[in-house]
């Protein structure tokens, strides 16, 4: 298919179903069920022929469309895909098929859900695949309106509490992204190519041919932090990340499927696709910092998981824990003082690609794990994990599924969630062995307290909780949902191939402009430095 | 052309299992009787079997291939290897009569001496890899290692993450030590395991709220398809070519290890145990993880040999990157002490700037005790011990085959693999740990009454044997322990799992007794494995395999205490506890079969297994009594160390006040010292194990009675679930009740804060909207409307009146003008 149509069609779709479904009676159940679910499907289908058409050679940009928007502030719509977000464009199209199918558990307003739902599959996929910084601007605000209804309109008791607060966090989050937008705009002159993220990151490392000024490198800090800040918080990463368990808990389980298999996502592609490139000084200025708060989130995600009873909520702080390796891949860039010269950058190279892994590794264990809560949520409708136990005896299959996705969640090789773990520490210790210790020790904690919730939830003689008699054997559907979770599960684990093999071109160009960005940032300041 | 072929073999063998659990854990699926079907269970055996067969031919094959056998009257390596251990004996020892040394060849031009200088030669390198055979010279012993790139696993620029083989003698014969072993415990469990064909299960150690028993399904093929992934995990964790693979397949058989534990599901203590195994050995991988992060972040390479393409070396490995001298000890900077890193010639390598490749000696030492740690995990070493005991409430046969035969050993295997770049404080670590570990589970095994734990009490403290081994710089005897205690250990596991079966799932000794007359095959085969883990041997005429390797672990021992003489007690504590495994070995021995029973009921129901339990007891016997034949020149041994570390041959000279390690002569030298008081040991405990337990003489209880406070001390395992429950456990719980409650108290308190100060603001803003703006804005109105009243007076609508207020108002116009602008 032409990129013009593909791209824009894969965003778009989704959108389409949603227009389509305003016009069905909203009692037919079936139908709207069906339609949803066939739009999701052909938008992935889409999402892979995407795939096929992509070259693996090419590093920078492919398939770039760029249109006329609003011309007088010079914004465009420009989308494109690299080896960075197609894997992730993939992954959302993936996940929300499967928690389209996994809706089928929601027993209200089904019509006003699917619309909102297929609104938040617009929403992030266009995020994904914008180059202009404001489009990206406008699909990041578009993606927060669904799901604050998704989460306050079908969510669990506290939901309008647990919507708000998911809303206002991200919401700052955006406030700050705008205002480093603007700062980029009008130090790069307010010209047509001021909100092109590919232009304004070729000026940072100073190969653009269109854009002559950008932010100095003070100004880059500020930037970052900015930056940073609005993303971590959709990561989340320590201290920003208090919105998560109780969006988590209160959200219903295909919600959560797609809060914590692609939201999350959301923060490190921004830190990868925005902060990074666009701040180079600013990273490494602040890359420390997010080694930092990523082992700490590692450790302290997993120590709050340890202590929750709620199993919703301990899946929710897994994922805290299991972001934090995100940002200490990416962070582990380390510049020796002397020479000016990155240190051993395949290191660095290998944390990106580790943390793009662990992205979505996770988005594929964290999905299941919160399906597998679900799907025991809706037959006893509690979530205390001491008033579980002897599910294995009542519900062997689903047991094993959900004990495989748990592995995969605790990091055990062979299953996704290994490699991109074992990457990020591995690439640490060039960085700082201190941090790389501290995040090495995090597998303890997970196997504590993974195997700790497996034991009360599947292990034991009988089941200690109410509605003992509405627990039935997993049914097809479910059936179908685990299993492909685990499937892919078990075939990242085994061949990451394929995930590097995408990304690689796409991040070894990364690790290469920010490099010359910081080495012009450096000049910069030695010359003020002479000026003075 | 062999290295592909030996490759394949191996993979094959490894790969079978994993297909075999493919297979069983969906026989659900395409069985229509999964619950009463043995069909699983012999797909799980002839996956294994087929690799066993597999393995020995890969073995038979590279001996050929490596010029170990002898070929008509060319004599091999092995034949040669062995009039040179012989001839290292200072005066002929009577016990080169007993079994079948391959050859005797006195008059060999191979001696000592020669083949000495030739090993330990400057340039030898250490994985010198196996050039093809055809046509070029013929292969020596040292030269039989065959490495290579199986996968690829991600590229990043000049780093590569693969997964590798590598194939010397050490992977050979675990291989097949592992896979004969496998298949016999698999046999063995079909009949053990029987019990489990059934619709429904009754499990009398499995108590609901309501004191009944748990009724469930038969889980027949579910125990073979987890025995089968085990099996996988760990014929890949000893073809790894690299220390990363080693960790993946680690973590593999740490779950496998994990699932067999808590097979019984419905049992709270099988489940615990199942964690504390799991996360215990955690604690060891985070040490293990430590040892890689250095070595990737110093050497860039996980793999263990050089791999070669025609003779050219594609990429190099671990054992090549640091060169040792010709007095043992590592190459090093002159200036910083840093060990240098080398290229396959033993030429430093450059960075880009043109300095040398090198890594704080420290640093080696971090990756040794790291890479160590794990080790200490996995093999239940000191002080991560307690979970093995507890281990055992897995399925018998699972204790015979994952904790003790084969992935206890695993962590002796790597330590064994990764001895090359050990240096000696590493070492040092890991001979007091062995030491520790080895005194410590035996003085509990001496009070321990379930017959499963005293046999776990005693892997642990063989285990520690073997470290010790290790450790004091016996490479070969720790190995060769690792061998032969796997055959007798999983006979002994298996003799009681006989014996549980045969009494109805009883494992306390004090019920039995007696069981000789009832069980006589199980007794016999047991008694074969405790002469031989008790190292008793009439010297000259008969010995059983524990005998030489333990008597090569203290010969070791011996020989370092010599060299130095501060580290006495890795000598005498070994020797001591010799002297302690021949005494609780017998008492298990003595209290099971002999005397009369204690436990009428039990007894009566005693009976001896089916042939499908005893076939294995009995093939296993005959290995655990006759696989080290010969000792150090039989053919066990010889293929053991046919790729030994080349700088084990001449030993390491100590560096200042540092330690010495003990040259090959200098332990054989020992050799019969070292045994003759270890077989003193073991005949003294045995005679005391008979005085107390297989006599009337002496009255136990009142021993007991008497000791009270060191066999509580003994029977509460040291203390150490206590000790670790106050120092880890407890304290982690609150930390982590600290972190969620600061989540709440914290962060969500101060935004809570800011909710409501935004909820006050907005209220002050309403009444500052409605009472200040909006009263501005209506008093303004209210003024205008006033104006606009009062005005109304001066609206006449009489035009006289409107032209003389207009001409008014140009004067004061342009009054106002005039004044306020002048000029």
């Amino acid at each position: 298919m032409n990129p013009d149509v593909l791209l824009s069609a894969i965003i778009f779709l989704p959108a389409l179903g949603a227009l389509l479904l305003a016009f069905l009676d909203s009692r037919a159940v079936v139908q709207i069920r069906a339609i949803a679910l066939g739009f999701t499907v052909a938008t992935f289908v889409l999402t892979l022929m995407l795939w096929g058409q992509f070259k693996y050679a090419e590093a920078g940009m492919q398939m770039l469309v760029v249109k006329e928007w609003i011309p007088t502030w010079n914004v465009y719509y420009r989308l494109g895909v690299d080896g960075i977000s197609l894997p992730l464009v993939i992954l959302t199209s993936f996940v929300t098929m499967l928690a389209a199918v996994a809706s089928w558990s929601i027993n209200k307003q089904h019509k006003g859900y699917f619309i909102l739902f297929l609104l938040l599959e617009t929403g992030m996929l266009g995020v994904f695949l914008s180059l202009d910084f404001f489009l990206f601007f406008v699909f990041w605000e578009v993606m927060l309106l669904p799901m604050y209804f998704l989460i306050g309109v079908w969510g669990g008791p506290r939901r309008e509490y647990a919507a708000i607060k998911f809303f206002l966090y991200t919401l700052i989050g955006g406030v700050l992204m705008l205002i480093a937008m603007l700062m980029f705009y009008f130090n790069s002159g307010g010209t047509t190519d001021s909100f092109n993220l590919i232009e304004l990151a070729k000026a940072a490392s100073g190969t653009s041919t269109t854009l002559t000024t950008t932010l100095s490198p003070n100004l880059q800090i500020t930037a970052f932090v900015l930056l940073f800040i609005g993303f971590a918080i959709k990561l989340p990463a320590f201290p920003f990340h208090t919105w998560l368990p109780d969006a988590h808990v209160e959200a219903p389980t295909p919600i959560s499927m797609i809060l914590a298999g692609v939201l999350l996502k959301l923060g490190g592609y921004g830190i990868i696709r925005v902060a990074f490139p666009l701040c180079p000084y600013g990273a490494y200025y602040a890359a420390y910092a997010l080694v930092g708060i990523g082992v700490f989130s590692i450790i302290y995600g997993a120590f709050a998981a340890l202590a929750q009873t709620d199993f919703k909520r301990l899946v929710a702080y897994s994922s805290v824990s299991h972001m934090g390796y995100v940002l200490i891949g990416l962070g582990v860039w380390k510049i020796g003082e002397a020479t000016g010269k990155t240190i051993n950058p395949d290191m660095w190279l290998m944390g990106i690609n580790g943390a793009m892994f662990q992205m979505i590794a996770h988005g594929v264990s964290s999905a299941g794990m919160f399906f597998m809560v679900g799907v025991i949520y809706d037959r006893v409708h509690h979530r205390d994990l001491n008033k579980f136990g002897g599910l294995m005896g009542r519900m062997p299959l689903y047991s094993g599924l959900a004990a495989g996705l748990f592995f995969a969640g605790l990091g055990l090789p062979g299953l996704c969630g290994f490699i991109g773990e074992i990457f990020v520490v591995l690439s640490a210790w060039n960085y700082s062995p201190t941090l790389a210790i501290i995040a090495a020790s995090g597998v303890i904690l997970t196997a504590g307290y993974i195997l700790w919730a497996m034991q009360r939830v599947y292990m034991g003689t009988e089941y200690k909780g109410p509605h003992s008699e509405d627990i039935t054997p997993i049914n097809g559907r479910e059936l179908t949902v685990a299993g492909v979770l685990l499937a892919f599960a078990i075939i990242l684990g085994v061949f990451p191939g394929i995930l590097f093999d995408m990304m690689q071109s796409s991040t070894g160009a990364l690790v290469d402009s920010m490099q010359l960005g910081y080495e012009k940032a450096a000049a910069t300041l030695n010359e003020l430095q002479a000026m003075r | 052309m062999v290295g592909e072929t030996l490759q394949k073999l191996l993979m094959t063998a490894w790969l079978l299992p994993l297909l075999g659990f493919v297979v069983e854990i969906f026989f659900g699926f395409w069985s229509k009787n999964p619950r009463h079907s043995k069909a699983a269970a012999w797909t799980a055996v002839g996956c294994i079997g087929a690799g066993f067969l597999c393995s020995l031919t890969a073995l038979v094959m590279w001996g050929t291939a490596s010029n170990a056998f002898d070929d008509g009257d060319a004599e091999g390596w092995m034949s040669q290897q062995a009039d040179i251990n012989h001839a290292r004996h200072p005066h002929h020892e009577a016990d080169s009569s007993e079994g079948a040394p391959p050859h005797e060849h006195e008059g060999a031009d191979h001696d000592a001496e020669h083949h000495g200088s030739s090993e330990a030669g400057a340039d030898h390198i250490l994985t010198a890899v196996a050039t093809e055979d055809d046509g070029g010279p013929k292969l020596e012993r040292g030269q039989t290692v065959y490495s290579g790139t199986i996968y690829t696993l991600g590229v990043f620029g000049s780093l590569e993450l693969t997964l590798d083989y590598y194939i010397d003698s050490l992977t050979l014969v675990m291989f097949t030590m592992v896979t004969l072993i496998a298949t016999c415990i698999h046999l063995f469990a079909i009949g053990y395991m029987s019990d489990e064909l059934t619709d429904e299960y009754v499990d009398h150690f499995a108590h609901k709220a309501d004191g009944s028993h748990v009724h469930r399904p038969g889980r027949f093929y579910r125990f073979f398809a987890f025995l089968s992934l085990f099996c996988f995990a760990m014929l890949g964790l000893v073809l790894a070519g690299n220390i990363f693979q080693v960790f993946i397949f680690w973590e593999l058989v740490g779950i496998c290890s994990f699932l067999l534990i808590g097979f019984y599901t419905e049992r709270k203590t099988a489940s615990d145990a199942a964690n504390k195994a799991f996360i215990m050995n955690r604690i060891g991988d985070f040490g293990f993880l430590i040892g890689l992060m250095v070595l990737w972040t110093y050497f860039g390479t996980f793999r263990f040999g050089d791999t070669m393409v025609d003779n050219e070396v594609v990429d190099q490995g671990l054992f090549s990157m640091v060169h040792r001298a010709e007095d043992g000890n590592f190459d090093r900077d002159e200036l910083t002490g840093d060990v240098l890193i080398t290229g396959t010639d033993g030429h430093v390598l450059t960075n880009e700037d043109g300095s040398n490749r090198q890594i704080p000696y420290y640093l080696l030492v971090v990756v040794g005790l790291g890479i160590f740690a794990g080790c200490v995990g996995k093999s239940a070493q000191f002080p991560l011990q307690t979970w093995l005991p507890d281990a055992m409430e897995g399925p018998t046969p699972v204790s015979a085959l994952v904790h003790s035969a084969t992935m206890v050993a695993a962590g002796v295997y790597l330590a064994g693999r990764f001895f090359p770049m050990f240096v000696q404080e590493v070492l040092l670590t890991i001979a007091y740990t062995g030491c520790i570990t080895l005194f410590l589970a035996a003085t509990i095994a001496m009070v321990a009454t379930d017959i499963k734990k005293v046999l776990a009490y005693s892997t642990i403290s063989q285990l520690g044997y073997m470290m010790l081994g290790i450790g004091v710089f016996g490479w070969a005897a720790g190995l060769f322990h690792l061998i032969t205690h796997a055959f007798f250990k999983s006979l002994m596991f298996l003799c009681s799992g006989s014996v549980i079966h045969g009494c109805h799932h009883e494992q306390e000794m004090p019920k039995m007794g007696g069981l000789l007359k009832k069980m006589p095959i199980t007794a016999i085969t047991m008694l074969i494995g405790v002469i031989a883990i008790s190292g008793l041997a009439i010297p000259g005429v008969i010995a059983f395999s524990g005998y030489h390797s333990k008597d090569a672990i203290v010969a070791s021992a011996l020989a370092f205490k010599n060299a130095n003489s501060a580290h006495f007690l890795l000598f005498f504590i070994p020797l001591l506890t010799a002297g302690i495994t021949a005494f609780y070995m017998f008492r298990l021995w003595f209290y099971t079969f002999w005397g009369a029973p204690r436990d009428q009921h039990v007894h009566d129901h005693a009976h001896e297994s089916p042939w499908i339990m005893t076939a294995p007891l009995l093939i296993l016997s005959v290995f655990a009594a006759f696989c080290a034949v010969g000792g150090d020149h039989g053919y066990l041994y010889l293929l053991l160390t046919g790729d030994e570390p080349a700088h084990l041959e001449a030993g390491v000279t100590a560096v200042g006040d540092g330690i010495t390690l003990p040259a090959i002569q200098d332990i054989v030298d020992e050799h019969t010292t070292a045994g003759t008081w270890a077989l003193v040991a073991a005949v003294s405990g045995t005679l005391i194990a008979y005085i107390l337990y297989g006599t009337n003489f002496v009255n136990v209880e009142e021993m007991k009675r008497q000791l009270a406070g060191v066999h509580g001390f003994l029977t509460n395992k040291w203390h150490f679930d206590e000790l670790y429950d106050a120092l880890f456990m407890r304290p982690a719980h609150k930390v982590a009740a600290f972190c969620a409650w600061f989540d709440g108290a914290v962060f969500d308190r101060i935004l809570h804060g800011a909710a409501k100060a935004t909820v006050v603001v907005s209220k002050w803003d309403r009444v500052f909207d409605e009472n200040v703006v909006d009263g501005f804005v209506n008093l303004i109105a209210s003024a205008t409307q006033s104006v606009g009243t009062s005005l109304k007076v001066v609206q006449t609508g009489r035009l006289r009146q409107y032209v003389m207020f207009i001409v008014l108002g140009v004067v004061a116009l342009f009054a106002v003008m005039f004044t306020t602008f002048p000029g």
